[in-house]
């Protein structure tokens, strides 16, 4: 339990709790990166132990997230690196679509769910970084770069190479859909 | 071209993820203005964004989490933002549809149901909308056990809170008078926590009114136009979604 100087002071606690309530925000950031909802769960677990361990590091508040986000970053790329060096090629368990039973109305939904989640887990792992973090989280290119320690430009760059494929991907589907569905709709 | 600079993809995605400053902005924003076609381009960046959030709203890995004896519970409870509620009634129009009301949300967006639990003695006022719109009688069951937990809690710990439970589509039946499971079981939950509301849907009602079905509501359910008007009117008001 070394959490820095703050606690005695007070903003320990409150950024404690802080960084335990971004626990579901670090999973599901996790989740979209691996698509593994174990893996997804460890990593969350990692990264919240690292931050509290190292929350007296933490000069301002207000970058909590991009920090805790940059922390769960590091602890994939641990990750992949000692699975590299392991040689532990075990098949990734696909999580990628819900599997509990639904009624009809959210199954066409569980399904755009499915198909996003495979077009975001085919990208290039860096341009699916950076589209989660911008796309779920809001991050701005500069935290997003911050985050992942790449250039603005090669964010952008990524961002525009990440959105072209699942256009690519995503688009067809869904016009050729959209036409089904909306004849079901009352 | 024609000496007309195009707006690069970069730059309108930039546009789109509010990243350029004033001057850029408003140029962007003219030439967006003034052509149908990026226009449309626009609408497919956003139809993307809220594509990529609605499908990690809730991930397999925060269902996990929760690791209730009780099974389903909150597992099957999730919240979520405007968008993942509207995605529902509308399904695959999300595409051509902006994101409306993604601002209103921002907090259920963040995360899991257990996650908000979490946080629940930060929050201004502990009101949540628990919408249900399947029928699988376990997940109700489980749904109703968390509410009533929910509401225990708040009042041991001297809490305000309010919960509705807005009911349409298969999940009206949580509502029935007849349902010998769940109307016990909600007069019971009604009389030992008047903070907690039930509302139904008329254009459920009305629908299965059509297919000769009558429906008979429990004491104390209120009616509202809509599940979605209610829904969309709650979120405005700041209130925690919560879908089973």
């Amino acid at each position: 339990m070394n959490l820095g100087i703050e606690q005695l002071f007070g903003r320990g606690p409150a950024l404690r709790r802080e960084i335990e309530a971004s626990r579901g925000l670090l999973c599901r950031m996790a989740y979209a990166w691996c698509h593994d909802a174990t893996l997804a769960e460890d990593l969350a677990q990692s990264a919240v132990e690292k931050a509290l361990r190292a929350a007296g590091q933490l000069r301002e508040p207000d970058r909590l997230r991009a920090w805790l986000l940059k922390i769960l970053a590091n602890c994939l790329k641990d990750h992949l690196r000692e699975r590299r060096e392991t040689g532990d090629y075990e098949e990734i368990e696909e999580t990628l679509v819900s599997p509990e039973a639904t009624p009809e109305e959210s199954r066409a939904s569980a399904e755009i769910v499915g198909r996003v989640r495979r077009a975001v887990a085919a990208l290039p792992q860096g341009q699916r970084q950076v589209v989660t973090l911008v796309d779920l989280e809001d991050c701005s290119y500069a935290q997003a770069g911050e985050i992942l320690e790449i250039p603005i430009g090669t964010v952008m760059s990524r961002l525009c190479r990440a959105r072209a494929a699942l256009r690519e991907s995503l688009e067809t589907v869904a016009r050729e859909e959209l036409g089904s569905r909306l004849r079901s709709v009352k | 071209m024609s000496g007309e600079r195009r707006v690069s993809e970069e730059m309108l995605g930039a546009f789109v993820d509010g990243q350029l400053d004033g001057a850029e902005w408003a140029e962007v924003a003219a030439r967006v203005e003034a052509d149908a076609l990026l226009r449309e381009e626009v609408c497919r960046l956003r139809a993307l964004k809220a594509g990529i959030r609605h499908a990690y709203a809730r991930t397999p890995a925060a269902r996990a989490r929760a690791r209730s004896p009780r099974g389903p519970g909150w597992m099957g409870l999730v919240a979520a933002s405007a968008l993942f509620a509207l995605a529902g009634w509308f399904g695959h129009a999300e595409w051509n549809r902006p994101a409306v009301l993604d601002s209103a949300s921002a907090y259920a967006l963040r995360g899991d149901w257990q996650g908000l639990r979490g946080d629940w003695g930060s929050l201004a006022g502990g009101k949540v909308l628990v919408h249900v719109n399947s029928a699988g009688r376990e997940t109700l069951g489980g749904a109703l056990d968390e509410i009533e937990d929910l509401l225990r809690e708040a009042r041991r710990e001297g809490r305000a809170i309010e919960v509705e439970i807005v009911a349409n589509g298969p999940g009206l039946d949580i509502l029935r008078a007849d349902d010998g499971s769940f109307a016990p079981r909600l007069a019971s939950l009604r009389r030992d926590y008047p903070a907690l509301s039930l509302v139904a849907c008329r254009q459920t009602i009305e629908r299965r009114a059509a297919r000769g079905e009558r429906v008979e509501l429990a004491p104390a359910v209120t009616i509202a136009p809509s599940a979605l008007h209610e829904v969309v009117e709650k979120l405005r008001e700041g209130w925690i979604y919560v879908r089973v």
